[in-house]
């Protein structure tokens, strides 16, 4: 909200501070001036004139020759404006010698072959705004010579707060004056002129207009004054101008004198046309479902039994609290004027203002809680005043008040021991009462607490801790010291799913892969591009998408690396080696209603309270933490020319992530389709653990070449995905004997079925000898002429050892020819 | 009768000239060895020619002769000593006259990169952990219980303003907006002292240069007896100085959060100008961080603490903008696009 620091000080006496060291207090004490901007800083020198006659520039079409009179002579000036006015008018002259906000100091100047001492200004060049359509015009009954800046309460600096939600006191240039008697002692309010007496009408005003409230729990209070005999016109131009600063555009004087009450108390007003309002009467009710009204802006609205409605004997004239109607609206024909001050329930109105998308100044205001006691009154005279001011109103006598259960200050006791003791830094508990005093509550109390009663324009004082805030944030935070608390117990338990997604970053990290983050909504297509034939082809999808693209919640890691691999490649990355820890989403089947909350917490994260899944029968997903991993391009280095990545790249990545994991008996087969339908049919594996019945683990492979085109990826492409639940029970590490005595290798070749997978002969070796301690796969080669077809030939390296002697060869080879024989019988291995 | 030459002591001189002039021209220590092995030690030839001389020498003589040859085999060892240092002297010159191109890239055995966001917030673990906090954790969709109501936000709060919020489609279920249901899951599952930072992904709707609709925060929260304001400051104050230095100050600024009072924002000293005001900080020096404050009583009330004898404080802040702060990058974008040139910036 925009305030304007002239009007702060016009509220105050006292007030001795600058604009910057105003501006520097209201933000260390939260109300954040978040920007600052100065109007007419450093013009001096620019007084009203009035033209006396105008004339054609001889040289130039569109410049004239104005003779202005200063009050006491006749000179002429030359202005390029095309909207210099008739004779009689008053504009504003900056002669020679006057200083602008842009930092020029006139001089005379010729303009085309005419010396033209000084200018006539626009808006911007008085540091007023942007515009520069035309000279700026002022009022007619603007004195000639008089000081124009003084006239057009120049200079200001207008501030931007940043007024947190729960300061609604402060949506007004009162409460906000009001602070700024607690932050600067020595700074007083003035009473505030609300005597209407001059402008009375003969007449009560219950003879001109009726209130029928029959929603007081939407409206506590509804107060209306009638004025007779308005004639509406425009604003003064100082009015205009300080509703401008503000970002208020000016309407007519009616209007302004509404927003000028706003902007003044905080307190938002409506004035109708009261001729427009059916039987002069003013019904506050709930809206019929579907009742439609058309509001200000001239859109159409249908309303809900939810909305509040102002209306007349007929029909809504006013959605309460937001937006008035286009029918009751005052315009140039209206003479009489119901004025509306009011108190509306704040949660109704937000649920109205969110519904409709129709924030307001109003809105905003009764949504945060406006004071029902001085602030509708004080409001609802000060705006008749004004508008009986400007118009020449009279105001009919009194006020009808519909006020059924008056809301009264509420009594808080403050401990100030307690304030000291949560602050840890001594406030006296006279400063303490002394920051309350001056915040408008009234506090009792010598020693001991502090009885408290707070004005009802301060609806977000409820608790001891909120006055412990107050006295906070005026005796300033900047005067807390910074202690280090004191340590007592254990404040947590470890958690080891997040130690385990440290270890796999660490081991892919160390195993060249570079961690990427994306985000957890992508685009539906994404994941169906996958074809997954289990749960996670219908992902969870946001009701409120900023875009389609992120509207489903991913179930897989693998679409968001994929599009950063094609991210890669679309910038000329060739060589991509990316991992991703993220979580993913997987709908949960909804409990039956007679189970209550254990649903939520199978799994997962627990929902510790049934507060949380009762009534919607609604758990929460199944979300799991995977690892996933892409590769493609090249292996590293630039002795060797890198060599392209085959499958054995991601196989070794997995297997290195796995030792480093700590994860034992993981067995890699064959994957299904259905396990892995994005990968290459015969490039696919799927990796189970053994921990309770094989469990399944993950995926790695090539990717399918027909999800390559799709995707755009021109080279083949690697990919991992597995669930990192498991790594968080990983085995202890417990060391092992170190061998003593010397052991012996034999290798071994021979040709065998090519389709015989190589971790059964090597499971086969294990099983036949009494002696191997490990057996390594040396070779694995299958061209054509250098074996049978369907053979493949390996070479095996298998070493033997005793734990308790020296073996010799004859044991050894003993040994070493018992696998064979296994081989030979169990897998006809030929070994020529 | 005149004396006989010695024809056996001739030829051991001759011979000890021959293989002295070998093992000086050997040019390996293998041949070397070789020449050595040939001449000198027990079954070379000198030996062989120097027991012959022996041999034939008259009695009285023997012994003159066994001097001359023991003289000539000590001749050929000095000899071959020397040589084999000198040998060895050619081949530490010859090695150390190598050199290598220093600057030529090394043969790859490179580790790969952590992304910005886990530096960040492994520093941030780090010094929260060095004074005592420990990690929690919880999931990202949430009930509005835990992410709203339980932080003194019921239904209709105004405050629900402040973060935009993604909802899932027929549902009341939501992406969290900040990861203080963490907190409140945390409370409802043990007593006090609580002690626990954390970090998380959430998720707002808001996407422009310096915001992301995902992003990472991380938040603390203290519950003891006796924790007080100032502790918020001093922990607060501890972090800052860890992460960014020791001349970094830190700001507390009244605010409003509805799970805190009292509140605060929390501002750093602008990181890029130490203060002096620049364009990061708007020339005010200080940037805005995080919000912070003491947990509201009903907070406590929700999760069954007693306010009158716990007192705590909780503080949140992004990692993302602290990664951005530390690191200097520019758009927050850049940080979720797995752009290998970023990646490959960050050990």
């Amino acid at each position: 909200m925009k305030v304007s620091v002239n009007w702060l000080r016009e509220l105050l006496d006292g007030l001795a501070a600058t604009d910057s060291e105003i501006a520097a207090r209201l933000t260390a004490a939260g109300l954040e001036v978040e920007g600052e901007t100065r109007l007419g800083a450093g013009l001096s020198g620019v007084i009203v004139a009035e033209v006396r006659e105008t004339r054609r520039h001889p040289k130039a079409d569109k410049l004239t020759l104005v003779d202005v009179f200063d009050g006491h002579e006749v000179t002429q000036v030359v202005c390029g404006a095309p909207n210099v006015p008739a004779p009689g008018g008053k504009v504003v002259w900056a002669r020679p010698g006057a200083t602008l906000p842009n930092g020029i100091t006139l001089a005379p100047k010729e303009v085309r072959g005419v010396l033209s001492p000084g200018m006539l200004c626009a808006e911007d060049e008085l540091g007023l705004g942007a515009s520069h359509e035309g000279i700026l015009i002022l009022d007619s009954d603007a004195a000639p010579g008089a000081d124009a800046a003084a006239l057009l309460g120049l200079p200001d600096t207008i501030l931007e707060l940043n007024v947190t939600p729960n300061r609604p006191d402060c949506l007004g240039h009162l409460g906000v004056a009001r602070e700024l008697t607690a932050l600067f002692p020595g700074a007083r309010l003035r009473p505030l002129s609300a005597d209407l007496e001059p402008w009375l009408s003969e007449g009560p005003v219950t003879e001109l207009a009726t209130v029928t409230l029959e929603d007081a729990e939407g409206c506590p209070r509804y107060t209306a004054r009638v004025l007779l005999g308005v004639k509406v016109g425009q604003s003064p131009l100082p009015v205009r101008l300080r509703l401008q600063s503000l970002g208020v555009r000016a309407i007519n004087d009616v209007v302004d004198a509404t927003n000028l009450g706003l902007l003044e108390t905080g307190h938002p007003l409506h004035a109708f046309d009261l001729d427009r309002l059916a039987g002069h009467a003013i019904v506050v009710r709930r809206a019929r479902p579907g009742e439609p009204i058309t509001t200000l802006d001239g859109q159409e609205r249908a309303l809900t039994g939810d909305d509040l409605a102002i209306c007349d004997a007929e029909r809504p004239v006013a959605i309460a609290g937001v937006m008035g109607g286009r029918h009751s609206e005052v315009g140039p024909a209206t003479t009489r004027i119901l004025l509306e001050s009011a108190h509306f329930a704040g949660p109704r109105i937000r649920r109205t203002a969110r519904r409709l998308g129709l924030h307001s100044e109003a809105s905003q205001r009764f949504e945060r809680g406006t004071d029902p006691n001085d602030g509708v009154t004080l409001s609802s005279l000060r705006c008749a005043r004004r508008i009986a001011l400007s118009t020449g109103a009279r105001i009919a006598r009194g006020a009808i008040d519909r006020y059924p259960h008056p809301i009264d200050p509420r009594a808080i006791v403050l401990r100030p021991d307690r304030t000291e003791r949560l602050l840890g830094t001594p406030v006296s508990p006279s400063e303490q009462a002394r920051i309350l005093t001056s915040l408008g509550l009234t506090c009792e109390g010598d020693e001991g607490p502090l009885r408290c009663l707070v004005p009802t324009f301060r609806p977000d004082l409820t608790r001891e801790i909120d006055l412990i805030e107050e006295v906070a944030r005026v005796h300033g935070y900047d005067r807390v010291p910074a202690t280090l608390p004191r340590a007592t117990g254990v404040g947590g338990a470890p958690d080891p799913a997040a130690e385990a997604a440290d270890s796999a970053r660490d081991a892919l990290w160390a195993l060249g892969l570079a961690e990427t983050l994306s985000f957890a909504f992508i685009a539906p297509e994404r994941i169906a591009a996958l074809g997954f034939t289990d749960g996670r082809s219908d992902p969870l999808l946001l009701q409120n998408p900023l875009r389609e693209e992120q509207s489903a919640l991913r179930t897989s890691l693998l679409p968001g690396l994929l599009a950063a691999l094609q991210h890669n490649l679309s910038r000329g990355v060739a060589d991509v080696a990316l991992f991703e820890i993220g979580t993913t989403f997987r709908r949960r089947p909804r409990a039956p209603q007679a189970v209550s909350g254990a649903s939520c917490s199978e799994g997962g994260f627990a929902a510790e309270d049934a507060r949380t899944c009762e009534g919607k029968g609604e758990p929460l997903p199944d979300e799991r933490q995977m690892v996933a991993g892409v590769l493609s391009g090249r292996r590293g280095g630039w002795l060797k020319p890198g060599a392209e990545l085959d499958f054995s790249d991601v196989k070794g990545v997995v297997e290195g992530l796995l030792d480093r994991c700590r994860i034992p008996g993981t067995t890699f087969r064959a994957a299904t389709s259905d396990e892995a339908p994005f990968f290459h049919p015969g490039l696919r594996a799927a990796l189970t653990v053994e921990s309770n019945g094989d469990t399944a683990l993950g995926v790695l492979g090539e990717l399918h070449p027909a999800l390559r085109e799709r995707l755009g990826i021109a080279l083949p492409a690697f990919a991992f995905e597995l669930d990192l639940a498991p790594f968080s029970t990983a085995a202890p590490t417990v060391m092992g004997p170190l061998a003593r005595f010397p052991g012996s290798s034999r290798d071994s070749s021979f040709f065998v079925d090519a389709a015989i997978p190589a971790a059964a002969i090597q499971a086969a070796i294990v099983r036949a000898s009494l002696l191997v301690e490990s057996v390594h796969i040396r070779e694995d080669y299958r061209e054509p002429g250098r074996v049978p077809p369907g053979k493949k030939g390996l070479l095996w390296s298998i070493h033997y050892r005793a734990p308790d002697r020296t073996l010799t060869d004859d044991e050894v080879n003993a040994d070493h020819a018992r696998v064979m024989d296994a081989l030979k019988a169990e897998f006809q291995v030929d070994t020529r | 009768m005149p004396q006989a030459p010695e024809p056996e002591k001739l030829d051991v001189v001759a011979l000890v000239d021959t293989a002295e002039r070998e093992l000086a021209a050997a040019a390996t220590e293998q041949a070397l060895r070789e020449v050595h092995a040939r001449y000198g030690g027990r079954e070379g030839a000198i030996k062989r020619a120097v027991q012959a001389a022996i041999n034939a020498a008259p009695k009285d003589r023997k012994r003159e002769v066994g001097q001359v040859g023991n003289a000539a085999l000590q001749r050929i060892e000095g000899a071959f000593e020397a040589r084999l240092r000198s040998l060895g002297d050619e081949a530490r010159t010859r090695d150390l006259a190598r050199t290598v191109d220093v600057t030529l890239p090394g043969r790859s055995h490179r580790p790969g990169h952590l992304h910005p966001i886990t530096h960040a917030r492994r520093a941030i673990e780090r010094i929260f952990a060095q004074l005592g906090f420990t990690l929690a954790t919880g999931p990202q969709v949430e009930t509005d219980f835990h992410n709203f109501e339980a932080l003194a936000m019921p239904p209709d709060h105004p405050a629900r303003d402040m973060q935009d919020t993604f909802y899932l489609a027929n549902s009341d279920l939501l992406l969290r907006t900040h990861t203080s249901p963490v907190q409140i899951r945390t409370m409802l599952a043990q007593r006090p002292p609580v002690r626990v930072i954390c970090p998380g992904t959430v998720y707002r709707r808001d996407d422009d240069p310096t915001h992301s609709p995902m992003f990472h925060q991380v938040e603390g929260l203290l519950v003891d007896e006796q924790v007080t304001f100032a502790d918020l400051k001093g922990v607060l104050l501890h972090f800052a100085r860890a992460f960014f230095g020791p001349a970094t100050t830190v700001r507390l600024r009244p605010s409003f959060f509805p799970f805190t009072e009292p509140s605060a924002e929390f501002d750093l000293s602008c990181v890029f100008c130490a203060g002096a005001g620049c364009r990061t900080c708007k020339n005010t020096g200080w940037i805005e961080v995080g919000g912070a404050g003491m947990v509201d009583p009903e907070v406590f009330r929700h999760v069954d603490y007693d306010s009158e004898r716990y007192t705590g404080f909780a503080f949140g802040f992004g990692i993302d903008r602290m990664a951005m702060l530390k690191y200097r990058i520019s758009d927050i974008r850049l940080l979720y696009e797995g752009d290998h040139r970023l990646l490959e910036q960050f050990p």
